[in-house]
């Protein structure tokens, strides 16, 4: 418990830390005063009589969801439809979203005499409308967290692991739709394996009809993306193909995060951040400034930071006896792990730049919130089994 | 157990994700730490775009319409500004720029405040002398010598080029457009954009301290631009220029010289006219009150308006007839005494003295209207609709310029339903029958129509472009088929209609004898055009010339000029007797210039190799970049 706290201060005080020096307009106080907000949320939350939250998830995930649709009807802002402007203050939807849909599905997907195959398609089918709605901002990165924290849920739910094979595999096709090989093994592995579980014929073969089809279809797909998308892709790929564009920003992270070498820079003497060269070095650039200035330490530091953070939150996943909070936990757990890994891999190179924030690090008040309050709902957890012990 | 299961993968999870992100923040700041470190340290990351150069456009012997000219420009480098009031007050002075503007442009700029924006374009060379002292006390400002268009004569047909404005930047901003790019706004420049504009090299440069290039990303950083393509058209400057020598001045209309055999367009005139150089600079407020008189200089009168044909739609109504056998060459339709009585109206033919009672090749030769209107009454008006549909005469020629405008024929629906008329249509199809009343057309689809006869059928699509010259040659039907159908006339038809253009312009009485062509057969139809807007008609004449074979097709339409025979067809008839007269010299075969000789010369830049001008006007110029902005001129 303590070690938890521990952790949540820290963090949270690393983000006020953080935003000071990143800021050469207002963002520090602003983030400061939105850490003060989440932190103070937190603990309300704490305070909240557990029937209370047990009442709210369903309104506020309907809510969550028309608020997802009216969002797509307000003016763009840097391309996308993706925030509430209430006042100069931002609030993004996708963000209560993802804590209200791990919510939910716990919910549901816990319940009583429920098969294995329900459980998948009823959280699936709770965790598709806001993904659909997202994609429509369009947030590609943010429908992915979803996808992540319904199958930890999954995981945490007892489905066996085949099943999230099974959920996961069009993906995989995919994927390995690049290169053909890939889509041989991959077919012959999966049905293979399908069929030494003894899975019925018919379940096999509708699976490896349609990632066959998956798999062939891809190619079209590709054809009917937009070129920047392609773009997108490709720069991953090799940032140095498109330097002035799409990999502009990754060859950017790379420089100024190798640039930090062993020890950094030193506090607010990163010269690639202060140059401008780095942009959206506030949010979901922030690594590659602590990785400028702080180095290869403290890059280690943050990241045993979050590592002591998440090794507590799956204790605490396997703590909780309540099944839904369990598996609330876990979608939880899963949503910060995720967005975390991301964005660190994001900054350094290792995956495609999708616009996923550093949880409780980068600058924005409803991500922070939504960070903050999932914490609370684990720690109220943990707090209720105290009690009833 | 098994909850030990799952919270055993999340561990696992956890820990191969820390380890893989620790492995990899060790490559990239451990091993490879001093090189990043070097990079960064010696971080003047350069970005640059290699404009490319913009193709040109020619005429069909290569002889330039359009040129790329040298022209100095004003640069703005964001990350450089150290004291932004001092320098907007500078731009207000000399350049104009109101403080909000240069605002709003840093702003834009954000996120690439290394890359150079551009603040004013084609300056003038004295401006460029006098502010070069002042300019050294802004580091951020920098003059460059880059490219302008120069349209060597006004016309409708070439467009021109502008600074790409907000909505085309979004629109456009996933084919790597700048926010300095130009983009066609109008015409060929617009049609085409896509084959002029070409594609933007891209240099990466790591420059030291003392301004030299580190190459820290190896070589094939940099993407070479590919330059446009230019433009070889259909256009024959002598002969455009000759028609706009002869053109009745103080007119308004227009004249199109086509080539009967390829649809190729050899001459476009539409006037009054403008220079497409004026939107080059920043327009006066005199130029702009100009270019919006009543006179609409702006509007290209061959493609953009459409207008009553008048006699010339007469082959079109004569055909039909024919086609259903309502007449053959011998039938003589009711005998003109200066009109005819349909229904309770007398309908007038344009001689009051009459024609008497004529066949279908006569009736062409003296445009008797009596003719026409009987016939008409003898045909159904939606079979007259499909028909006219058929022969090109409303419908969209697809010339390779853009908004073309349709032409308009009704049909007993729109009678009925838009206009509410409930009684009989003959009076109404009497008009359609001679070209008046609802029937509009454009010029062009006029010209397109002769065109096909002077084919024997063949209706070709009008266009301008017949290739392209730089690093690709693209022939127009490669760009996009031409397209090629027929018109339904059976052959009979045709000869009598081409006999009746005929005798036009050779016959006793032929409402064109003005036309004479020694050493080729000419063809045509006047026309005599009435309309609500003016008192005096519009005079159109239509014809084309053969020799050993078809040769040209002249449409000329003068607005409120008078009858087609007496204003129009003696500017056709200039034009014929001019092409006639230097047929040698326009089939000589041209001669392909230096620049293109080996196809690709030309259209391949180095990035380091071009900053001195070059004495053609196709040189290259590129964006340059000095490190060391004082020593810039």
């Amino acid at each position: 418990m303590l070690i938890l706290f521990g952790c949540v201060a820290i963090f949270s005080a690393s983000t006020t830390h953080i935003g000071e020096y990143v800021s050469t307009q207002n963002h520090w106080w602003k983030q400061l005063i939105f850490a003060a907000i989440s932190l103070g949320m937190m603990f309300l939350l704490m305070r909240l009589p557990m029937p209370i939250l047990d009442l709210v998830i369903i309104p506020a995930y309907i809510i969550n969801i028309l608020a997802l649709i009216v969002v797509l009807f307000t003016p763009e802002v840097s391309g996308a439809h993706r925030w509430f402007n209430f006042f100069g203050l931002h609030y993004q939807p996708s963000e209560s979203a993802k804590l209200f849909t791990i919510l939910i599905v716990a919910r549901i997907i816990s319940r009583e005499n429920m098969s294995e195959i329900r459980q998948i398609v009823y959280g699936l089918g709770l965790v598709i409308l806001p993904v659909i709605l997202i994609l429509l901002e369009p947030d590609f990165g943010s429908t992915l967290v979803f996808m992540f924290s319904l199958i930890a849920m999954l995981v945490a739910a007892e489905v066996p692991l085949l099943y999230i094979l099974l959920l996961i595999s069009p993906v995989v096709s995919i994927l390995s739709s690049l290169w053909w090989p890939a889509i041989i093994i991959w077919l012959v592995l999966l049905v293979g394996l399908l069929l030494w579980n003894r899975l019925s014929w018919i379940t096999t073969a509708i699976a490896g009809i349609l990632n066959g089809f998956l798999a062939l279809i891809m190619p079209v797909f590709w054809n009917a993306l937009k070129d920047y998308q392609q773009d997108r892709i490709v720069s991953f790929l090799n940032p140095m193909a498109d330097p002035l564009g799409a990999g502009y920003q990754i060859i950017q992270a790379k420089i100024a995060i190798g640039s930090g070498s062993v020890a950094g820079k030193g506090w607010l003497q990163g010269t690639q951040k202060n140059m401008n060269f780095l942009p959206e070095h506030h949010t979901d650039f922030i690594f590659s400034v602590i990785g400028e200035e702080f180095g290869f330490i403290g890059a280690l530091i943050l990241l045993t930071l979050f590592g002591l953070f998440f090794w507590r939150l799956i204790r605490a996943v396997g703590e909780i006896r309540v099944g839904e909070r369990r598996i609330a936990s876990a979608g939880i757990l899963a949503y910060l792990m995720f967005q975390t890994f991301i964005n660190i891999s994001m900054n350094i190179g290792l995956v495609p730049a999708t616009g996923i924030p550093l949880p409780f690090i980068s600058y924005g008040g409803s991500n922070l919130l939504f960070n903050a309050l999932g914490v609370g709902v684990v720690l109220k957890y943990l707090n209720e089994r105290g009690f009833m012990k | 157990m098994i909850k030990n299961f799952s919270t055993l993968v999340f561990k696992v999870t956890l820990v191969v994700l820390t380890l893989i992100l620790v492995v990899a923040l060790f490559r990239l700041q451990v091993l490879k730490g001093e090189y990043y470190r070097h990079i960064a340290e010696s971080n003047f990351v350069r970005i640059r775009r290699v404009t490319a150069t913009r193709g040109e456009i020619y005429d069909c012997k290569y002889r330039p319409i359009v040129v790329n000219i040298p022209a100095h420009d004003l640069y703005l480098t964001t990350s450089r500004i150290n004291n932004t009031e001092r320098l907007s007050v500078f731009l207000k002075i000399h350049f104009g720029i109101e403080p909000e503007e240069l605002k709003e442009l840093i702003f834009a700029q954000r996120f690439k405040a290394y890359e150079e924006i551009l603040l004013a374009d084609n300056l003038s060379y004295d401006t460029v002398v006098a502010l070069s002292e002042r300019i050294a006390d802004y580091p951020e400002l920098n003059f460059r010598i880059g490219t302008s268009r120069n349209y060597l004569y006004p016309n409708h047909f070439t467009g021109y080029v502008g600074r790409i404005n907000e909505d085309e930047y979004k629109l456009y901003r996933s084919e790597d457009y700048s926010l300095n790019a130009y983009i066609g706004k109008t015409g060929l420049e617009r049609y085409y954009e896509v084959l002029l504009r070409g594609r933007d090299g891209k240099e990466i440069m790591q420059v030291d301290a003392q301004g030299k290039s580190l190459e820290l990303f190896g070589e094939n950083t940099s993407i070479a631009p590919q330059n446009g393509l230019s433009l070889i058209l259909s256009i024959d400057n002598d002969l455009q220029e000759y028609a706009n020598s002869i053109f009745p001045p103080g007119l308004k209309g227009c004249v199109i010289v086509s080539d009967a055999q390829t649809g190729g367009i050899l001459a476009y005139l539409s006037k009054p006219d403008y220079d497409p150089n004026i939107f080059m600079q920043k327009i006066s407020s005199d130029v702009w009150a100009g270019l919006n008189s009543p006179s609409k200089p702006l509007l290209d009168r061959i493609i953009h308006a459409s207008y009553p044909p008048g006699s010339v739609y007469k082959p079109v109504t004569g055909s039909k007839g024919m086609e259903l056998g309502v007449i053959n060459r011998h039938t003589r339709l009711a005998s003109c005494s200066g009109g005819l009585k349909i229904g309770n109206r007398f309908f007038r033919c344009w001689s009051s003295a009459g024609h008497g009672s004529l066949s279908i090749v006569d009736a062409h030769r003296v445009s008797c209207d009596v003719f026409f209107y009987d016939l008409i009454s003898k045909i159904d008006l939606d079979a007259m609709a499909l028909h006219a549909k058929a022969c090109g005469v409303f419908d969209k020629t697809g010339i390779d310029l853009p908004n073309e405008r349709g032409g308009f024929y009704p049909n007993t629906k729109y009678y009925r339903e838009e206009r509410g008329i409930k009684g009989s249509l003959a009076g109404y199809k009497a008009n359609l029958a001679i070209g008046q009343g609802e029937v509009l057309t454009t010029p062009m689809q006029i010209n397109a129509f002769f065109s096909a006869i002077a084919r024997r059928g063949t209706l070709i699509q009008p266009h301008l472009l017949m290739h392209t010259m730089g690093s690709a040659r693209i022939t127009r039907d490669e760009i996009q088929p031409l397209e090629k159908r027929r018109l339904p006339w059976s052959s009979e038809t045709m000869q009598v209609i081409r006999d009746g253009l005929w005798a036009v312009t050779n016959a006793p009485g032929g409402t064109a004898r003005a036309v004479n062509v020694p050493g080729a057969t000419s063809y045509g139809k006047t026309g005599s055009a009435e309309n609500f807007m003016g008192r005096t008609t519009h005079a159109w004449f239509v014809g084309f010339i053969e020799t050993d074979k078809p040769e040209i097709v002249v449409t000329v339409f003068i607005e409120n000029a008078g009858g087609g025979g007496a204003v129009a067809a003696p500017v056709a008839n200039k034009i014929f007797n001019y092409y006639i007269g230097n047929l040698e010299k326009i089939r000589q075969p041209a001669t392909i210039p230096p620049q293109f000789a080996d196809g690709a010369a030309g259209s391949e830049v180095l990035p380091h190799s071009s900053v001195e001008p070059k004495p053609e006007p196709s040189a290259h110029h590129e964006e340059t970049e000095s490190s060391h902005p004082e020593e810039t001129p």
